[in-house]
């Protein structure tokens, strides 16, 4: 007899999956998703209390394939961000898990992802970064770079939106970028931001493979395993195990705390890269980009900042639990409003 | 001009019209004549035409006293106060004989009227006397002193008037009243002269005051529960959003000093909507506040709350389209476009106030029907209803408790549903029931593709056209839930005039224009989208109906013609009709004896 692995809160993993993929066999998507449901899994989130947020595209319509167990809202092109806003401002109790595309993020939607971060929105914002809409058949997207080619027209000639850039700019305060076929440094990642309390941006490079995983595209997978640049290694140390009972790696390393209690550890490789420093973020993200590279990692982190809810210093409950006697004011208030009015 | 011993007295039956600068501070001066005639208990209205613009550019301020109750704009000024020269020239040759002018000598401008009984002062001056570098905003208390005088206003109403029009701004009030005062000596030292016009003491019903139809939404969103409020300005509905966070901290905070409403000034009017949606989805009352523009870029996100069936309340300050159009002046242009906004079969829940009490009151009732319905209800007012001062005897508290609608919150209750899906029309009202996220109940990845009864992606054609003909029966259903029509019926049914929203305010003066030819007329205010059967019913009723609108191209009137029975079509005649200005009686009048001429 087979024992079942549980997770912390007493749940197989099949709690935490979802339906069957439509996309590409192959599609870099398919293995975020999987990460996902590993991820929340491990971390023990309680299903009912994750909203899957997402906008338009192949990305976006993932949410149907993970967590099945969770409330989700596939929304409209670009403004699944907005919507978010709105959901979290009545329920801030709910933990939200997004998926976006390049072309949602970095062209339609990039007035409301830019807003989203200003807000310091508390979500976690995955973009899976293939540089070409999928669903429209192949047309790039804004993230793509200059000098790559995807399978079929012509070579793009435009800069590319460094999404994670942005994000520092604006002070998002966790910003990270992964790829799809990296599963030990994306969960790691996508663990620490669901501890995370604030909005945490993950731009994982995720290659299409119907149309731009020829060599000659910089986000193709072969591409981006002989070009990605990690900053450190990543190992995400839950707040339910003792940091005492992990094994101390043997070079230097540095401990981030989130805001759950767990630990981001990054092992040192090669130059040491402080998060907390957002030019030296910057210069990273612009070296590899010079070097026609990738750079992966924790690219910034700030704990400190207030997220959307809290600058609006809302009441504890979350508000749509609220019922008449808190929404309605009485009687007695309507009268004293008509008297303000009337001047007595 | 030489004035006639034995003069005409008009008393409490007359228009002023004020022509001022933008930004000089007269609109105070205007709602302290205003509000110290209402305190003397004469009915009165005023009309604020402002320009597009912060300083500089003209305004006028129409003032109308009628013992009658008229409220719309009178068809002429009997009273001109002149105090921009910038459109001095034709404001003086726009006025009918016999029309009274006072004027700003100061501009030193001619007014060469030998009709018009004029009455100069020198207000900059005098306004300079009192304090120089306040003589530009200072001056327009003078006019308020000459009127005054002329006209018997109060001293206490004015003086009270001053003090809630500059609340706890002690300096403020000392200085203004000084300047009032010596506009009204100055008249009666220098004018030997006197005007026919006059008011006169009524009895003011105790309980009556003015207030802003925006105004009265935003309590009565209040009062409605809204807890999540997402607005971009734009005029001229930001003063309902402002009301809304102005009104907050009095009257939604929580025991432990927290807010139970979060206010987001979104970065766009998409940003807003979508905020709408996620609120409602998430079992919260969201709203936003917008004019037409705000709609257009609105149209897809509303789209996906009726498709996806998310409740949520969008009120429409209609201001004058299309594009930027006019944007401080007033038309009910968008009715169509709420009606079905967005791109595909839809249709909306169109809430019609025409005074403020109904103001305030769908200001509660939109989140009622939005979570009944499960879709986006409009609220549909416009700049003159929402921006103009109009009379109530005081907000009536909701007469019902908060209806949330369908949502299931415990197994228990889901247990209870028989074949429970998301989408399915269990109890045949098309109304299907819902969790919320949170809740761990039978969660469905909401979507604005198609899905079947359970939430599931679905491109079958019959489950298709069974879920957008379920969508039609639903709002079909709201019809007679909503608020019905107000009808003042005449024994002959003879002629019928439909008409909404702020007409309201000029519909009397019609109809007794209407009624001194000799017509009998019958009136039927529609109050939502779709119209309750009872409209039809007046449709029915009476041989010829007007259907009369502030727009171009009567939109009320096609959305009737599209779905009245057809026998009832040709009883239909549109009279519409709009400039920007609050409908003048006159004006509208005609048409409809033009109209009712040629079909006769």
């Amino acid at each position: 007899m087979s024992v079942m692995k549980l997770n912390v809160i007493d749940l197989e993993k099949s709690e935490y999956t979802g339906g069957k993929s439509s996309l590409c066999p192959g599609c870099g998507h398919d293995q975020i998703s999987n990460v996902i449901i590993q991820a929340a899994w491990e971390n023990g989130i309680p299903p009912e209390g994750i909203a899957k947020m997402s906008g338009i595209g192949c990305s976006s319509k993932t949410p149907a394939y993970f967590l099945g167990k969770s409330h989700g809202f596939n929304t409209v092109h670009g403004r699944m961000p907005s919507v978010t806003t709105g959901a979290n401002m009545v329920n801030k109790s709910l933990s939200f898990i997004a998926v976006s595309g390049d072309g949602d993020t970095a062209s339609i939607g990039i007035g409301q992802f830019i807003h989203a971060i200003r807000r310091n929105l508390d979500m976690v914002y995955i973009i899976e970064n293939n540089g070409v809409y999928g669903l429209t058949k192949g047309q790039y997207s804004a993230t793509v770079e200059k000098g790559s080619k995807k399978k079929k027209g012509t070579m793009n000639e435009q800069p590319p939106i460094d999404l994670c850039a942005m994000a520092i700019n604006l002070g998002c305060s966790f910003v990270a970028r992964s790829f799809s076929g990296s599963k030990k440094q994306l969960t790691a990642l996508i663990r620490a931001a669901m501890g995370h309390r604030g909005m945490a941006v993950i731009d994982v490079i995720s290659p299409c493979v119907t149309f731009a995983n020829n060599d000659e595209s910089y986000k193709s997978y072969n591409y981006v395993k002989g070009n990605d640049e990690v900053l450190h290694l990543v190992d995400y140390i839950p707040h339910f195990t003792p940091i005492e009972e992990v094994d101390i790696p043997e070079g230097e390393y540095d401990d981030i705390q989130m805001f759950d209690g767990s630990t981001l550890r990054l092992e040192t490789v090669g130059d040491e890269h402080d998060p907390s420093n957002p030019v030296s973020a910057l210069a990273a993200i612009h070296r590899a980009e010079q070097e026609n590279k990738h750079v992966t990692g924790l690219l910034y982190y700030d704990g400190s900042l207030q997220t959307a809810d809290e600058s609006l210093g809302l009441t504890e409950t979350p508000l749509s639990e609220l019922g008449q006697h808190e929404l309605r004011p009485s009687a007695n208030a309507l009268d004293k409003v008509n008297s303000g009015f009337r001047g007595s | 001009m030489e004035m006639h011993v034995k003069m005409e007295r008009i008393c409490n039956d007359f228009t002023i019209n004020i022509a001022t600068a933008n930004g000089t501070g007269s609109q105070s001066s205007n709602l302290i004549i205003l509000n110290s005639m209402f305190q003397m208990g004469v009915p009165v209205s005023g009309k604020n035409l402002f320009p597009s613009n912060i300083s500089g550019l003209p305004t006028w301020f129409i003032i109308r006293a009628s013992d009658k109750g008229y409220q719309s704009p009178g068809d002429k000024a009997h009273i001109q106060v002149l105090m921009n020269k910038d459109t001095w020239v034709k404001d003086l040759e726009n006025l009918e004989p016999g029309t009274i002018v006072i004027y700003n000598e100061d501009v030193k401008l001619p007014v060469d009227r030998d009709d018009c009984p004029s009455f100069g002062m020198p207000m900059t001056k005098m306004a300079r006397g009192i304090n120089p570098k306040l003589a530009r905003l200072m001056c327009n208390m003078y006019y308020v002193g000459a009127l005054a005088h002329l006209l018997g206003i109060d001293q206490d109403a004015l003086d009270s008037a001053v003090e809630s029009q500059f609340k706890g701004k002690e300096k403020a009030i000392e200085l203004n009243i000084r300047a009032i005062s010596e506009g009204r000596d100055y008249a009666a030292e220098n004018w030997e002269d006197e005007i026919p016009y006059s008011i006169e003491i009524r009895d003011k019903n105790p309980d009556s005051f003015l207030v802003e139809g925006n105004e009265a939404i935003a309590l009565g969103s209040i009062f409605g529960g809204i807890n999540m409020l997402s607005w971009y300005p734009i005029t001229p509905s930001s003063s309902l959003a402002e009301g809304i966070i102005k009104w907050l901290p009095d009257l939604r905070e929580a025991d432990d000093g927290g807010s139970t409403c979060a206010v987001i000034q979104a970065e766009d009017e998409l940003a807003a909507a979508g905020m709408v949606i996620g609120a409602g989805w998430a079992g919260g009352r969201g709203m936003t506040c917008t004019s037409g523009p705000g709609i257009s870029l609105m149209s897809e996100f509303i789209g996906l709350a009726y498709f996806a069936e998310v409740p949520g309340v969008i009120w429409d300050i209609n201001r004058v389209g299309p594009s930027t159009g006019l944007p401080t002046r007033t038309q009910q242009g968008d009715l169509t476009m709420l009606y079905e906004a967005s791109h595909g079969d839809t249709q909306h829940i169109v809430l019609i106030p025409g005074t403020v009490d109904e103001c305030f009151e769908y200001g509660w009732r939109a989140f009622d029907y939005a979570e009944r319905f499960q879709t986006m209800v409009f609220g549909f007012s416009d700049l003159d209803l929402g921006m103009n001062y109009w009379s109530t005897s005081g907000f009536q508290y909701p007469d019902s408790p908060m209806d949330r609608g369908k949502v299931l919150r415990s197994q228990k209750e889901m247990d209870a549903v028989e074949n429970y899906g998301r989408y399915r029309d269990v109890d045949g009202d098309g109304i299907p029931y819902r969790t919320l996220p949170g809740s761990g109940l039978d969660p469905i990845l909401y979507r604005g593709t198609g899905h079947d009864e359970d939430g599931i992606y679905s491109e079958d054609p019959d489950v298709y056209y069974a879920t957008i003909s379920r969508l039609k029966r639903k709002i079909e259903g709201a019809r007679d839930l909503l608020p019905e029509p107000v009808i003042r019926e005449e024994e002959e049914q003879q002629i019928g005039v439909i008409y909404y929203g702020s007409m309201e305010n000029s519909i009397t003066e019609i109809d007794d224009m209407l009624e001194a030819t000799g017509l009998s007329v019958s009136t039927c205010r529609v109050r939502a989208l779709p119209y309750h059967s009872e409209v039809e019913a007046f449709i029915e009723r009476h041989q010829k109906v007007i259907v009369l609108e502030i727009n171009r191209d009567g939109q009320m009137y096609g959305i009737l013609r599209k779905e009245l029975p057809s026998h009832l079509v040709p009883k239909l005649h549109s009279v519409a009709y709009t400039d920007g200005i609050p409908p003048r009686a006159r004006v509208y009048a005609d048409m409809i004896l033009d109209t009712l001429e040629v079909t006769v």
